[in-house]
């Protein structure tokens, strides 16, 4: 199989991707089922030429033929060779067409799963995934194509290799993950869409995509977790959120799409909020695009220029042909729009929902003004001016706050009017729980947020229980079952509501585990073999200090002693510092790595960083951090992704 | 043989997709197709208000909602899902 | 209600925007030569190389170090005592962040750019900004 048959499966996909929206507009005229069922066939095949183009560049990359100039930049013949197949993802051309490849297979699934449902709908979404399968097949044919051939006139004997970086595991799952999260998106996206073309608003396609929602909302969800993990793990600022641009690329869809996958609850139940909703996908899939287009684009990373890379005018018409497409649609649909129901209380579960999507769509907002704001600043100053992590945790923490609080405050309220008495009843134990716990924090003399935060932790743990034991307590006196079994049941037939809990309780978790940074101590030193040095309660002593030759790199290893103030032993910590590329006659090619090592536990994270080594005086330097209950952010997202598989988990009656 | 690898790998991948696309243009006409609610439609309809009125008994347990809404609402429901019912193709 | 909302946060935005809590949460990116000639004291960002051979570490904690950043034919001294990048070395691209003060540069932030290996690439590498992180 030679590279230009993936050349050539592309250029098919693309046509046919053209072919698919015209027979299917067509369609959507005359309603000729011959040209619904080629339609039909066409879209199958974009999504088969993809495959093969994919397969075919996977192939070549584990084959290293360097003679594609994508081979040859990203692998090399030492690369491990499951890391030969991350290289698929590890540039641009390649990202992209990985991305197109992922959006095929949701296509695919998509278009067989409903040939027979949805008939209406159908035509519609999969014009709309056809199309955004279009711009990028565009792109991989016309603006980065990976497989163009090295443009050298000589035979490339290696290629450059995947930077050590990332050459892990977690990196090497981590991008896919948050593709299957931004990709996802297009199916509702598409839905949604098709729902306006055909001026059917009901509440039933909200109900097709409630689970494609979920899935892709858990994919995103995880993909930034790993995001961070592998920050924290690999990258030695002893961080794991930086409000990078990269980052904020995938909070900001997060943001909307939790807002959404709230807000549909509202349609499916009461059939409200049917604009908002539009509004939300709409905005969602946006920044799906606007994300990958952050990330792959190049415009923020360049110190010193907007225009490293041709894909940034592309992306940005697409971007704006998005939303003046889609909110065009939805203008002309306003008046199908119209819901039949309002608001009727402040106080009721439907306020409580609409306010908490209004709280993430601000916070999107400010997520979204912090990263373009060196873009705004130069476009109206002239000067460029970056933002930092102190900026976005200045706005940001508040407004988490409030929505961790109304974490607790929502499932309190009753559908349509919370009454007094219902009102003094739900918040008593809650509430009394959170002031009692903010009490004793004040007592032990924590700072204010930590204080702020860790009471309203104790005060949505109290509510998800009460709203546990209430429900187990109203079948216990209805069906006379034992509390295991009212438990089971309950969850087992209210699968969305009680997984939402569980991943409101994995929100908690997490939230005390971005606390624990405000007790973050570090500090940087050297030592010789047997000196030893103080770091927040613990003393460090340098045991060995001694060298190791292995297959893809050269290592310095350290043996580090830890341990606390009375003298009890805690760990042995091995920080190394390592050149890869070893072997490179060129020194320039070399390229030093820290590898850190974490001693963790449930309290605590003692993180050392092997920062640089000085041969002739045996002399290492050492930056160690604790950073306290970092765990935790970790174990809130086991219980995230738990939560969301019971509210996923499919009900046997559908 | 050569030959007949490369190109019958050629003929497989990128021709047949294109007769297998192709293909329904050539049926007779099936006609057009009118689509008002079908019978899944209208059972998954059936299926999902019931649910809701279950949700309801549940949320009125718990005592989230009040008697009198609670009385509406699902008269409301059961409104709805025997007009869902008399929908259904009498057949079953 | 919702317009007040709305009102509210854009406000307090645009303050925060205007007014950062911390001192570190902004930084303005100049040129070595526009920093030097109107003496600027603000925080800073400056890009630039490390001239060949300028790089001095402390003898006693080895964390201490000066180097001359080059922009163009501009040179800076530039003082840095922190943990250094693996990729910081002559010639490295670097970025860095801090104080301008009596012709010397006070760094606390210092980010290189990536190895020549990866020229060109690393911005591109895996959804991940490198050069941004890599500090």
């Amino acid at each position: 199989m030679t590279p230009i048959a993936g050349g050539v499966a592309l250029n098919m996909a693309f046509g046919f991707s053209i072919l698919t929206v015209l027979t299917l507009i067509i369609y959507t005229r005359n309603g000729d089922q011959r040209l619904y069922l080629t339609g039909h066939r066409l879209a199958l095949g974009i999504s088969f030429f993809v495959f093969l183009a994919t397969f075919i560049l996977s192939y070549q990359l584990i084959i290293s033929n360097f003679d594609l100039d994508y081979v040859a930049r990203y692998s090399s013949l030492e690369t491990p060779t499951m890391y030969k197949i991350s290289a698929l993802w590890a540039g641009q051309s390649g990202s992209l067409l990985f991305w197109l490849f992922i959006l095929s297979v949701y296509t695919t699934i998509t278009t067989i799963q409903n040939q027979n449902k949805h008939n209406r709908l159908m035509p519609w979404v999969i014009i709309t995934l056809a199309s955004v399968q279009m711009f990028f097949l565009v792109l991989t044919n016309f603006v980065t194509n990976p497989f163009m051939p090295t443009e050298a006139d000589f035979v490339v004997a290696n290629g450059n290799g995947l930077n050590p970086l990332l050459q892990n595991v977690t990196m090497a799952i981590h991008p896919p993950t948050l593709y299957l999260g931004y990709v996802g998106f297009s199916v509702p996206f598409g839905f949604a869409i098709s729902a306006l073309m055909n001026r059917d608003t009901s509440p039933l396609w909200i109900q097709s995509i409630r689970r494609w929602t979920l899935v892709a909302w858990l994919f995103l969800s995880v993909g930034i977790i790993l995001g961070g993990w592998w920050a924290y793990q690999e990258l030695g600022w002893g961080g794991y959120w930086a409000w990078d641009p990269v980052e904020n690329a995938s909070f900001m869809p997060w943001l909307t799409a939790t807002a959404f996958v709230h807000s549909i609850i509202i349609q499916e139940k009461k059939d409200m909020l049917r604009v908002w909703n539009m509004v939300l996908i709409i905005l969602t899939f946006t920044l799906c695009i606007f994300g990958t287009f952050l990330t792959r684009s190049g415009v923020m990373s360049s110190v010193h220029s907007f225009t490293a890379s041709s894909l940034g005018p592309i992306f940005l018409t697409f971007v704006f042909f998005i939303l003046v497409v889609s909110f065009g649609v939805m203008y002309t649909r306003m008046n199908d729009l119209r819901s039949p129901r309002k608001m009727e209380s402040f106080s009721s579960r439907e306020s409580g929902f609409l306010f908490n999507n209004m709280v993430f769509v601000v916070m999107c907002f400010a997520v979204f003004w912090g990263t373009l704001f060196p873009v705004f600043s130069e476009a109206v100053r002239g000067t460029k001016i970056t933002v930092g992590p102190p900026f976005f945790n200045q706005i940001n923490v508040p407004i988490g706050f409030i929505l961790l609080a109304l974490t607790g405050i929502g499932p309190l309220l009753a559908w349509r009017k919370t009454g007094k008495k219902n009102l003094i009843r739900n918040f008593t134990f809650p509430i009394l729980s959170g002031l009692i716990a903010a009490i004793i924090f004040i007592l032990i003399g924590l700072e204010a947020n930590v204080v702020i935060s860790f009471s309203l932790c104790v005060f949505v743990t109290a509510t998800v229980l009460t709203e546990f034991a209430r429900g187990i307590r109203a079948r216990t006196n209805k069906f006379d079952e034992s509390i295991i079994t009212a438990l089971t049941r309950m969850v087992s037939k209210n699968r969305s509501r009680y997984g939402g809990y569980v991943v409101h309780l994995g929100i908690v978790l997490m939230f005390i585990g971005f606390t624990g940074h405000a007790f973050d101590k570090e500090k940087e030193f050297s030592l010789k073999v047997g000196e030893n040095d103080h770091v927040a309660g613990y003393e460090f002593e340098l045991i060995r200090l001694f060298e190791s030759e292995r297959p893809n790199y050269y290592a310095w290893v350290s043996d580090l002693r830890v341990t606390d103030d009375n003298g009890n032993f805690v760990t042995n910590l091995h920080p190394e510092k390592r050149v890869y590329f070893h072997r490179n006659p060129d020194p320039n090619r070399r390229q030093p790595h820290s590898e850190l090592d974490i001693h963790s536990t449930l309290n605590k994270d003692i993180y050392s960083v092997f920062s640089a080594v000085d041969n002739e005086n045996g002399v290492a330097f050492i930056k160690i951090m604790v950073n306290p209950l970092v765990r935790w952010v970790w174990i809130g997202g086991y219980i995230l992704v738990f939560g969301t598989v019971i509210a996923l988990w499919p009900r046997k009656d559908s | 043989m050569d030959f007949v690898r490369d190109y019958g790998f050629i003929l497989i991948l990128f021709i047949l997709p294109v007769i297998f696309v192709l293909q329904p243009l050539f049926l007779p006409n099936l006609g057009k197709q009118e689509n008002p609610m079908d019978d899944k439609a209208l059972k998954r309809k059936k299926l999902l208000i019931y649910r809701q009125i279950k949700e309801l008994e549940m949320e009125f347990d718990m005592g989230n909602i009040n008697e009198a809404d609670y009385h509406a609402t699902r008269k409301e429901l059961k409104q709805e899902v025997s007009k869902v019912i008399s929908q259904l193709t009498p057949k079953n | 209600m919702i317009s007040g909302v709305i009102v509210v946060v854009i406000f307090w935005i645009g303050w925060v925007s205007s007014n950062p809590a911390d001192e570190k949460a902004m930084a303005t990116f100049v040129s070595v030569e526009g920093l030097i000639q109107q003496n600027i004291d603000k925080r800073t960002k400056l890009g630039g190389l490390v001239k060949d051979g300028s790089i001095q570490i402390s003898e006693t904690n080895h964390l201490d170090c000066t180097f001359i950043l080059k922009e163009g034919q501009t040179e800076l001294s530039v003082k840095y005592n922190r943990t250094r990048p693996d990729l910081f070395k002559d010639g490295a691209e670097v970025i860095v962040t801090g104080q301008y003060l009596n012709g010397t540069f006070y760094a606390d932030e210092l980010q290189t750019k990536c190895a020549s290996r990866y020229e060109g690439d690393l911005r591109d590498k895996n959804s991940y900004n490198l050069t941004e992180i890599d500090t």
